[in-house]
């Protein structure tokens, strides 16, 4: 039972990060709504200056925490070994991606603590570290469509009476791939849907991230719950 | 290979196969073809002059690296088999599980870093020349400068083999490893120099290098197909879950 107790340690983290992050989220004066990249130097500029308390707080919790999913990663990959596979290789697809992706939160949120380090900064340095954070927040979605790929195929190969997650989480997961890859694009608009304030690579991705975590803890959720019921009944 | 690949049962490995070979062709034209950061600009450009080269190459740098953001993720696949074979040889897990970690954490000088820096140099063509050579030197030396995770990572893949009885890999690759690991040695100086053999473009930092990783990579992916023909699973059961094996741990090697 202590494996078992372990993981509902690790599990319930999942409300407190999902809190922290929301507030950290809302803190951030640059997302609600998100900062245009049309803007000029000397607005970025100002917009640091007006706005510097505010961006290291969320910024410096947003570096804390980014991270903090990797565990709820794991508890995923854990119940992968219970799936119908032969090999580890998908589990270690989850693995290879799973350390990458909070990286990416990471260095984004280094540039956005260097815009406001110093403030007073020559503009144009001000602008290059805002676009470097911004095209490294919206752009980086590398690993997260892996993680959602490498899991729809794992789902999909777990050909088992009950398998370990139901089989439409597998689409579910390639629907969040493809809202996801939209924003890789950014860096191709200035304005409309693309741009890193647009529809798509603001709104969708950050929204289909959201709902990954929510379905994702859901289904964990379950798949845990069998996991101490089937141990129990093995005892 | 007669079955069809949905009812293979080695079809894991090989999606990830196609997956890794996929990501490297992709890897390769995009980075010699579309974008053209390979071969690099040159180390020696003046900042008017990269803000040029950044205007030349607008269109491909930021298609080109938008689809390495959007599919690199699959760049783990290629490093799951390879993980995979190790575990397959008779060495201790600790050589699977320190290749994983590695290479994971090289995605980020391996690809990363560099679609950031030339999406940010090519997103304001009219930023401070100075600016943009900044985001270039950022990104080419981001890419061609780092290389402790190459090198250690081929190192533990040369050791592994080497030290394997199963014969999982020819023990000439193991040399090939160190080969490879030696051309993360001599990229060094093009953090030092800006012309010459040694520069991020040179003879030795660059030519050498691309042709040592080319031959490395094309390799390495004939020899994991190898390994994945030579599986044999048999059509039979899927090994023990480990909900079983726990009752009967010797079983627990298969499934794991």
């Amino acid at each position: 039972m202590g494996r078992i107790s372990g993981e509902r340690i690790i599990f319930w983290t999942l409300p407190a990060v999902a809190i922290i992050w929301i507030l950290a989220f809302c803190l951030f004066p640059g997302f609600l709504p998100p900062m245009s990249p049309t803007s000029s130097a000397g607005d970025v500029a100002r917009f640091y200056q007006e706005h510097t308390a505010r961006v290291r707080y969320s910024m410096i919790v947003l570096n804390w925490f980014c991270v903090a999913l990797i565990p709820i990663l794991m508890l995923i990959v854990e119940r992968m070994r219970r799936m119908a596979h032969r090999t580890p290789i998908m589990r270690y697809c989850m693995i290879g991606v799973a350390g990458a992706a909070p990286i990416v939160f990471l260095t984004s949120s280094v540039f956005w603590l260097l815009a406001a380090f110093r403030p007073d900064r020559a503009p144009d340095l001000t602008q290059m570290y805002n676009d470097l954070a911004w095209i490294t927040f919206t752009c980086g979605v590398p690993f997260l469509v892996g993680q959602c790929v490498f899991l729809a195929i794992s789902i999909g190969l777990d050909e088992q009476p009950q398998p370990v997650f139901p089989r439409w989480v597998a689409s579910f997961n390639i629907v969040i791939a493809l809202a996801l890859i939209p924003a890789a694009f950014a860096g191709l608009a200035h304005t409309g849907a693309l741009a890193w304030n647009g529809f798509l690579s603001f709104w969708v991705k950050n929204v289909a991230i959201a709902l990954w975590i929510i379905v994702m803890s859901v289904v964990l959720a379950k798949a845990l719950q069998r996991d101490v019921a089937v141990a129990g009944a093995a005892a | 290979m007669s079955l069809p690949l949905r009812d293979d049962p080695k079809r894991e490995l090989w999606y990830a196969w196609y997956a890794a070979v996929f990501f490297y062709t992709l890897y390769s034209v995009i980075f010699f073809l579309v974008t053209h950061v390979q071969p690099p600009g040159q180390p020696w450009y003046t900042p008017t002059q990269v803000t040029h080269w950044f205007a030349h190459y607008h269109n491909g740098l930021l298609i080109g690296f938008a689809l390495i953001f959007a599919l690199g993720g699959l760049s783990a696949t290629s490093i799951a088999l390879i993980t995979y074979s190790i575990r397959r040889m008779s060495v201790s897990r600790a050589f699977a599980y320190s290749y994983l970690i590695l290479y994971a954490v090289s995605a980020v000088p391996g690809f990363l870093f560099i679609c950031v820096a030339m999406t940010a140099g090519t997103f304001r063509p009219d930023r401070d020349p100075q600016l943009q050579q900044w985001l270039y030197d950022f990104g080419f030396l981001s890419f061609s400068g780092t290389m402790g995770v190459f090198l250690i990572g081929s190192l533990i893949w040369m050791t592994a083999i080497l030290l394997d009885k199963n014969r999982v890999f020819p023990k000439w690759f193991g040399y090939l490893n160190l080969c490879n690991a030696l051309t993360e040695v001599v990229v060094a100086p093009s953090w030092i120099f800006y012309r010459g053999v040694f520069a991020w473009n040179g003879l030795i930092a660059w030519w050498i290098d691309v042709f040592v990783f080319g031959i490395y990579t094309g390799v390495f992916l004939m020899l994991l197909r190898n390994m994945i023909l030579r599986e044999d699973f048999g059509s039979g059961p899927l090994p023990e879950l480990p909900l079983l094996a726990r009752q009967a741990p010797a079983t627990l090697e298969l499934a794991s």
